[in-house]
């Protein structure tokens, strides 16, 4: 009977389902038995199911290649990971608390760094931030949110404990496939929802909308709201699309936008020009605004800056949020938790060794074959070094560019990141995985119930994004307790 | 509505009824084919005349043969308007303008197109190419019944149906023209003997056949089957008829004066031809002007709401 489980063997890692001893977790107990109940035929055809709906509803994200760019499809995998109720509560607790804490360090550092007076964080860390923008110096944003919209990569380690691994404040993507992600788990494994009481993911959009409401300048009861796309060839094109259609907004590019005399921003319709009051920008600070930053950019739209500054439009994120986006503040958070809100982290960090810090860097090079070595400010994946998988010559060539520009890098401890079931070549094998939660802060704060769980589908891989082979599932917070 | 917006469903409405009259015209024509007699003076190139696409044809293919000109005009994506390519220019349309339209519009298109890419290698035989025509036509005439089903009769759909009528009353134009080889003063005997055969095909390709016969209660004739084409007010796909949905949706997008004066004139010229006394070469000048017509439309439509236009 118990055909699929027999050959699966835990590593040392955690297993997301099944205990040290194979034996089922008390929350996937129900999932573990109906999957022992299907024979590799029925997992096949359910696999084949989930590839057709991923075709059919076009679910995809854009690669970049020398051929182009290519729409790929989403990659799914069947199992689901199973989070348990109780257990998430308190995660979802210390999310909230860890965005409201970051919001008050973003705000502190354009409205008088008080942090840095009271020897918090050092000065040149912010000073030296690539994404501190000074143009954001004075000024504040409803409720203190500069962050609306934050996706933070959570991990656990093997003993079970969650760490929070970084937060996106920029322009986190992918939530549109955890929403995704639920509609084609229904097709696939309709009867198994019936039975569980697994929590929805799809009221993000509604969240999202009354959020981007609250953010209206002047307290305009029905705002214009735009979602502010680079285009269709953005990797994240998809969602862009995906949630201006979920929350009935206009999907805008910088050609459609045009900021007036009267510093208010308007959109070019069929009929002359309207006014637009909140923008859900997913493009980069940089290329926001020619007229400050970078004036080669055609993707923003002149005087954007602007019309924020004078209160006439409201960007989620607004600008210079991406300060607190940034490795190297990472590791403070847990202070600034306690500085401003005056409470203990409910979620710990991983811990973080700055390079800026001599001593800190010494002890990084000496252990470079250990250490995960990570950019302060690059997001995908790209440009870090895991010690343990590395060659020789790769540690010695990163320890050069380390040494290069010691602020722009900080080192961890290689965690080893839980593994989940997940279907490899028709049998259940343990694979790492990741979950990035995303968190609303207007004037009432959200987090999704579970997230987007990513998960590396080589084995013993610990490299979970989309862009560089990784796949993903769907995330069920299940409540046990009834 | 954003105007960028505007112009996507305005070919996305144009490309995939461009797909759809496409996919109906290579079926009915097929059909033709393989009732008429070899050494009648039919033949595969006068599809290439159809879509005007013959200098296009012979800058890729040596012989105009059923192989060659059904590879060009359905799967060959160097071919700017063959069915293929045309599903693909619709696909990205929508693919970008999905926030404006229920779910089952995009899936519908995007299934048609995975479908058309799957098969691509079956449209070399007849049978398969019977086969994907019919999955086309199904699929374009669900998109339709998709919207009509769950859309808002907001901008948005306007300017689909604009793009739609367009094309539409175009694509009939291209199809009567063929008449002018059907009434030209020295066809064969041979020809002669098909004809009633010719025109039930002429109507078949615009799915009139049924309609004609209950409204017109005559035998398929030239004289007939031109002006109903051409004039009839409710069939929906006369070129009145198409005109005058063009003109309501300028109604309800508060065009600016002046937008109809074009169309206005065109169908006072058409009411004021006699069709049934009609030579084929003032028919060829005057679905030549209604195609040229339609074209001014077409610049005025985006001067007045596409982005270039701000």
């Amino acid at each position: 009977m118990d055909s699929l489980w027999e050959h699966y063997t835990v590593t040392d890692a955690y297993d997301e389902m099944r205990g040290p001893t194979n034996q089922a977790r008390p929350s996937s107990d129900r999932l573990s038995n109906y999957l022992a109940g299907l024979d590799h035929k029925a997992l096949d055809i359910r696999k084949t199911a989930a590839d057709m709906a991923i075709m059919e509803m076009g679910i995809t994200f854009t690669v970049y290649s020398d051929e182009g760019n290519i729409d790929r499809a989403w990659p799914f995998d069947i199992i689901p990971r199973i989070i348990e109720n109780n257990e998430w509560r308190r995660v979802e607790v210390g999310l909230k608390q860890r965005l409201k804490a970051l919001n008050c360090f973003i705000n502190d550092t354009y409205n008088g760094q008080s942090y840095i007076k009271e020897g918090l964080i050092p000065a040149s860390i912010v000073d030296s931030s690539s994404n501190f923008l000074k143009e954001c110096v004075g000024m504040t944003p409803k409720f203190g949110a500069w962050a609306n919209i934050c996706g933070s990569d959570l991990v656990r380690d093997k003993d079970g404990t969650i760490y929070v691994l970084e937060d996106n404040l920029r322009v986190p993507s992918g939530v549109s496939y955890m929403i995704e992600n639920r509609v084609i788990t229904k097709k696939v494994f309709p009867e198994l929802l019936q039975d569980l009481d697994v929590q929805p993911v799809d009221d993000y959009p509604t969240h999202l909308f009354e959020m981007l409401v609250s953010m209206a300048p002047n307290d305009i009861k029905k705002p214009r709201i735009a979602v502010l796309t680079p285009g269709i060839y953005n990797s994240a094109y998809f969602e862009h699309a995906f949630l201006a259609q979920q929350i009935g907004a206009e999907l805008v590019e910088g050609a459609d936008l045009i900021v007036q005399e009267d510093d208010h921003v308007y959109m070019r319709t069929i009929n002359g020009l309207e006014k637009v009051d909140v923008i859900y920008r997913r493009i980069d600070d940089r290329f926001l605004d020619p007229e400050v930053f970078r004036k080669d950019s055609l993707l923003g739209a002149k005087g954007l800056i602007r019309a924020w500054k004078a209160g006439n439009v409201a960007l989620a994120n607004a600008p210079g949020s991406g300060v607190a986006d940034d490795k190297v503040v990472y590791a403070f958070v847990p202070q600034m938790i306690r500085y401003y809100l005056n409470e203990e982290p409910i979620l710990p960090n991983v811990p973080t060794y700055l390079c800026s810090d001599p001593e800190q860097l010494s002890y990084v090079l000496e252990h470079l074959d250990e250490l995960v070595v990570k950019p302060a400010n690059e997001s995908g994946g790209y440009g870090m070094l895991i010690g343990p998988h590395a060659t020789k010559t790769e540690v010695e060539e990163f320890r050069k560019v380390i040494k290069a520009n010691p602020r722009n890098y900080i080192a961890q401890p290689t965690l080893a990141l839980s593994t989940c079931p997940t279907l490899c070549d028709n049998k259940l094998e343990p694979r790492h995985v990741d979950l990035r939660p995303f968190i609303l802060q207007g004037e009432s704060s959200f987090v999704t119930a579970g997230g987007l769980t990513r998960v590396a589908l080589q084995k013993g891989s610990l490299v979970v994004n989309s862009s560089q082979g990784g796949g993903s599932k769907d995330t069920w917070i299940i409540n046990t307790d009834r | 509505m954003l105007s960028r917006s505007a112009e996507r469903l305005y070919w996305l409405a144009r490309y995939l009824e461009r797909t759809e009259n496409t996919a109906r015209l290579l079926s009915v024509y097929m059909n033709l084919m393989f009732d008429m007699p070899m050494d009648v003076e039919i033949s595969w190139r006068n599809l290439l005349t159809i879509f005007g696409a013959e200098e296009a044809f012979f800058r890729l293919y040596d012989v105009p043969n059923e192989q060659n000109t059904m590879r060009f005009l359905l799967t060959d994506t160097a071919n700017p308007g063959s069915l293929f390519s045309s599903l693909n220019f619709a696909r990205e349309n929508i693919r970008t303008s999905r926030e404006l339209m229920p779910d089952e519009a995009w899936q519908q298109v995007n299934e048609m197109y995975l479908f058309a890419k799957k098969n691509v290698e079956t449209a070399t035989n007849r049978r398969g190419r019977v086969l994907i025509l019919n999955e086309i036509m199904r699929g374009c005439q669900c998109f339709t019944g998709f919207l009509s089903g769950a859309m808002s009769h907001n901008d948005s759909l306007q300017f689909i149906r604009l793009g739609r009528n367009v094309e539409r009353a175009d694509m009939t134009t291209r199809i009567l023209d063929i008449a002018s080889i059907l009434l030209a003063d020295d066809r064969s005997d041979r020809l002669r003997q098909h004809e009633n055969a010719l025109w039930m095909h002429v109507l078949k390709s615009l799915s009139a056949l049924l309609m004609y016969r209950k409204h017109r209660r005559h035998r398929v004739n030239s004289g007939d089957v031109l002006d109903y084409l051409l004039k009839d007010l409710d069939f929906p796909r006369s070129v009145s008829h198409c005109i005058n949905e063009v003109e309501t949706c300028f109604k309800r997008l508060q065009k600016p004066e002046g937008l109809d004066d074009n169309l206005n004139a065109l169908v006072s010229s058409l009411m004021a031809t006699d069709i049934y006394c009609i030579t084929p070469a003032q028919l060829h000048n005057l679905l030549d002007d209604i195609q040229v017509k339609l074209g001014v439309t077409h610049n005025q439509v985006a001067s007045t709401w596409f982005l270039a236009a701000h």
